[in-house]
């Protein structure tokens, strides 16, 4: 997907007429599609973790026990033996994947506890968090680029800078900055937890920061460019209001870049969500990833590069979603009924009134 | 973090309430506490709560499994031991109201306490000390600890209902010390059979007779411990008798030293272990906190030279980079001041230490070059490293980075410039933790750090006996093959008699560093706990563990 506005020429709505079987045919074979291409990338996955893990260095058993341990030979040898690590590595392969196949990913080989069960627990708040980063970023990036998107060079200026400060300030830091000054000094938020909304706000604002001056940046550039264009000129000329032209037409054709955006970030806000979760001591994917990577705990590892990759897939197919309702033009070409010739047209299509939008035809 | 040293993890050593705590709160007068033993002013009373802020979370709370001391630093509360031990290496009773020692060491009969019961009802008894020890030396448990403190353990037999008596097949000295750490505590019957995942996982699987109750755990965040209200049976060394003082205990896990530190300068924690040295300042800044520093006992933060590798299989290579270090400077600049320098493998809390080897070994670098001379290391290459037969002096000391606390690196940078200016070059690759424990297997380093806490000199068995190679999954990290020390450690492991233990002990530390120099002592770990000054009573043991059970607020 690009920024660009590239169009088919508008046709009669998709959904009407006797085609309906085909149109849901057309439906189950693109979910199939989406279903393959995830499992296909949840195997890659899984696969480049396992030999990336086995090729680096090491007796799993020993790093399992740390560098400096009392453990007995015995002790090893059951540990390599209920773990199956005295198997050939194919052996070992083909069995994690078979047991993943009945979805049982092993016991965590630190924690000595079922990795679904791990993942399970400390996934409500990651998603918490990521979630209220995300609207934290999403809120302050559109507040900001619309607020300033051709306006004033001083008011353009701050928030480019605010949007450079956020995006270079390492997350580490700006969390132990927001902990001193609002849980240390000003005893607003509690140090550390999970507990309830007070505890979310600063790991929000610390994870959410950075990618909303991102997003600002990218959303303001949008904006511009949008503005520019011949049906903003329009838009106005019908007598709407600046910030109407700018909320009902500019930024839907912003928005694009910025959700194409969001959703990847939003993946990466699991590896944000590390460093910010050991600031707020926070439970999480984060801090188990962490720990797990630290000490080689290889199912725990592989548990949370599953769960990344499912979570890239599900996020990039809402995202593909998104464009649908966002870009009218998109509808028109999918339902399987072919691609029609793109014809350069600047203006979003008629299929935009179903979207709730009026009068945005040129 | 499992991996982490084992002694990384055991908090607050040593203690002994008062010959080691040297309180030094904030300044002379807001409630510190008289004696050091930690009681304030006032009368104790019952009711409240502390919050009590860790730097580590364990990653199994099963203590008969787990290495990790932090583990056993929150279950002391929860679990009750057969005997309890001064800050003098005595042994007083506990769960095990009198003992017998045969003469050859190789059985221990305890008289077991009756009216005892686990909080899940069931009663402590001589079938649950015998459940109990054999899960923890069963091969199934994976024990990577306790099983050490059973060494040579054959089986207990039950006498009768409140008698056992433990075998060993050799005699076995550390034993009754092993018995007073909360690993070879007790766990009802009942909760053994609940399996190793439900124990590992912690909250209410956890069940032992001791003053406080294992509620709930949630992970990446806290343990919550509540008061055993029908607990009567505290060793004779408490303050108090009955049931605990506080409610309950919530141990919060805050790994990021300054968000710990800013967890208890504003007042959110009451509690907070592993102060940074950098920071005591600020906590003793702050009217409403006292410092307590507490020595570790065990083995001191060393430096082990490797006598089967590379230049430092001569002697006098070895003692040159004693002499050529300035440990006291370094020490004293990286820990501001707040922890001392260690002379000895041993920290001077632990039994049998050697005080004589204070300055045995002090910085010398024009002695050092003269040995170097001897050693026949005399030309110089372009970079004034000494070279002999136009090879250089390079001595390596591999590190581990996610497993190097405590600032250790910044000691070794400053080893490595000393060193230097006797002309040997130290090389520091850092390798991920794989890399670094094969290569700790196969002994491929010359210089190779570490501390270890226990209350008990026969860890010098572990660091220096030659049954103990890192090949064979020892920590004789210098790989010494010194038959003296080889007859010392053992003759040490066979006698419970105090002055003949000294004497061996003493030999023995003498021989590593003096004789063989296989040894580099660097500091005492200590640790730098943060309290509240409205909390009382909170001591912690000679094995380092904190004791919650006299502990009160004010």
């Amino acid at each position: 997907m690009t920024a660009t506005p590239v169009s088919s020429t508008p046709r009669p709505d998709g959904s009407a007429g006797p085609a309906r079987a085909r149109v849901l045919r057309g439906v189950a074979a693109a979910v199939g599609r989406r279903v393959a291409a995830a499992a296909a990338v949840m195997l890659g996955a899984a696969t480049t973790a396992f030999i990336a893990l086995h090729l680096l260095p090491g007796d799993p058993v020993a790093i399992i026990l740390g560098p400096s341990t009392m453990a007995s030979p015995e002790v090893r040898a059951q540990i390599r033996l209920d773990l199956g690590l005295d198997q050939p590595l194919i052996m070992q392969y083909l069995r994690y994947l078979g047991r993943l196949l009945q979805g049982d990913l092993g016991d965590s080989y630190q924690l000595q506890q079922p990795v679904s069960a791990l993942i399970g627990d400390q996934l409500r708040p990651t998603v918490e968090l990521a979630l209220a980063a995300i609207v934290v970023a999403v809120v302050l990036a559109v507040a900001s680029a619309v607020a300033t998107a051709g306006r004033r060079p001083g008011l353009r200026a701050l928030a480019n800078l605010w949007e450079l400060v956020a995006v270079s300030t390492p997350s580490f830091w700006l969390g132990i900055l927001l902990l001193t000054a609002f849980s240390f000094r000003v005893e607003l938020f509690p140090v550390a937890g999970a507990d309830g909304f007070s505890a979310l706000v600063l790991p929000a604002l610390t994870l959410g920061l950075p990618v909303a001056g991102i997003l600002g940046q990218v959303l303001r550039e949008g904006l511009e460019t949008a503005l520019e264009q011949p049906f903003a000129t329009t838009a106005r000329a019908r007598g709407l209001s600046q910030t109407a032209v700018r909320l009902r037409h500019a930024l839907r054709h912003a928005a694009v870049p910025l959700v194409t955006l969001s959703g990847w970030l939003t993946g990466t806000l699991l590896g944000g969500a590390v460093l910010v979760e050991k600031v707020f001591a926070r439970p999480g994917i984060g801090a188990l990833t962490l720990q797990a990577v630290s000490s080689r705990d290889m199912p725990v590892v592989m548990g949370v590069v599953l769960l990344s990759a499912l979570v890239f897939v599900v996020i990039s197919t809402a995202v593909d979603l998104l464009y649908l309702a966002i870009d009218p033009r998109l509808r028109a070409e999918g339902g399987g009924r072919g691609a029609q010739p793109d014809q350069n047209h600047e203006e979003p299509a008629p299929e935009m009134n179903k979207a709730g939008m009026k009068g945005a035809q040129a | 973090m499992r991996l982490a040293k084992p002694v990384h993890l055991l908090f607050a050593a040593a203690t002994a309430a008062t010959l080691v705590l040297t309180s030094c709160g904030s300044d002379s007068g807001s409630g510190s506490d008289a004696g050091g033993s930690g009681a304030g002013s006032g009368k104790p009373k019952a009711g409240g709560s502390l919050t009590y802020a860790l730097d580590v979370e364990p990653t199994c709370f099963d203590l008969q499994v787990n290495q990790q001391g932090i583990t056993g630093d929150i279950e002391r509360g929860v679990v009750d031991s057969l005997v309890t031990v001064d800050a003098k290496g005595v042994f007083h009773p506990w769960l095990a109201t009198s003992w017998e020692v045969a003469s050859d060491l190789k059985t221990y009969t305890f008289k077991l306490r009756e009216g005892v019961t686990f909080t899940d009802g069931t009663p402590f008894d001589a079938a649950a000390v015998k459940a109990n020890f054999d899960r923890i030396v069963d091969k199934k448990t994976k024990s990577q600890y306790a099983a050490t403190l059973l060494g040579p353990y054959t089986g207990t037999d039950v006498v009768d209902a409140h008698t056992v008596k433990v075998n060993f097949s050799k005699p076995f000295a550390p034993f009754l010390q092993g018995a007073s750490t909360p690993n070879l505590g007790f766990y009802s019957t009942r909760s053994l059979s609940r399996g190793p995942d439900a124990l590992c996982a912690g909250g209410s699987a956890i069940v032992g007779t001791g003053p406080f109750v294992f509620s709930s755990y949630t992970k990446g965040q806290s343990v919550v411990l509540t008061k055993n209200p029908k607990y009567n049976w505290a060793p004779q060394q408490a303050a108090h008798t009955g049931a605990a003082y506080l409610d309950k205990v919530t141990f919060r896990f805050l790994t990021e030293d300054t968000v710990r530190v800013g967890a208890v300068t504003s007042g959110q924690v009451d509690v907070a272990t592993s102060i940074p040295p950098s920071d005591t300042k600020t906590v003793e800044a702050d009217k409403g906190l006292q410092i307590r520093k507490v020595e570790d006992a065990g083995g001191a933060y060393n430096v082990y030279l490797n006598t089967a590798h590379g230049p430092l299989d001569d002697v006098r290579v070895r003692r040159a980079i004693q002499l050529g270090a300035d440990v006291d400077q370094a020490v004293k600049t990286v820990y501001f001041g707040q922890y001392a320098r260690a002379w000895s493998p041993l920290t001077p809390a632990t039994p049998s230490y050697d005080k004589t080897l204070t300055n045995a070994i002090a910085f010398d670098p024009t002695a050092a070059g003269k040995l170097l001379d001897e050693a026949g290391w005399t030309g110089r290459d372009g970079q004034g490293y000494r070279t002999k037969d136009g090879k250089r002096l390079t001595v390596n000391w591999p590190w581990n980075p996610p497993h190097t606390r405590e600032q250790r690196e910044v000691v070794a940078q400053a080893i490595q410039a000393d060193l230097k200016k006797i002309g040997v070059e130290v090389t520091r690759p850092a390798l991920d933790i794989g890399a670094y424990v094969s290569l700790a297997l196969n002994g491929n380093y010359d210089l190779y750090d570490f501390s270890w806490t226990r209350f008990e000199p026969d860890i010098l068995r572990g660091f220096f006996n030659s049954a103990s190679l890192p090949a064979t999954g020892g920590q004789n990290a210098a790989n010494l093959k010194d038959p003296q020390v080889d007859t010392w450690t053992e003759a040490g492991a066979a006698t419970l008699d105090r002055a003949k233990r000294d004497d061996l002990y003493g030999k023995v530390q003498h021989r590593v560093v003096v004789d063989d120099a296989v040894v580099l002592p660097i500091y005492i770990p200590t640790k730098l706990v943060a309290i509240a000054t409205d909390v009382s009573g909170l001591t912690v043991d000679p094995n380092g563990k904190p004791l919650l059970f006299d502990t009160w607020r004010s």
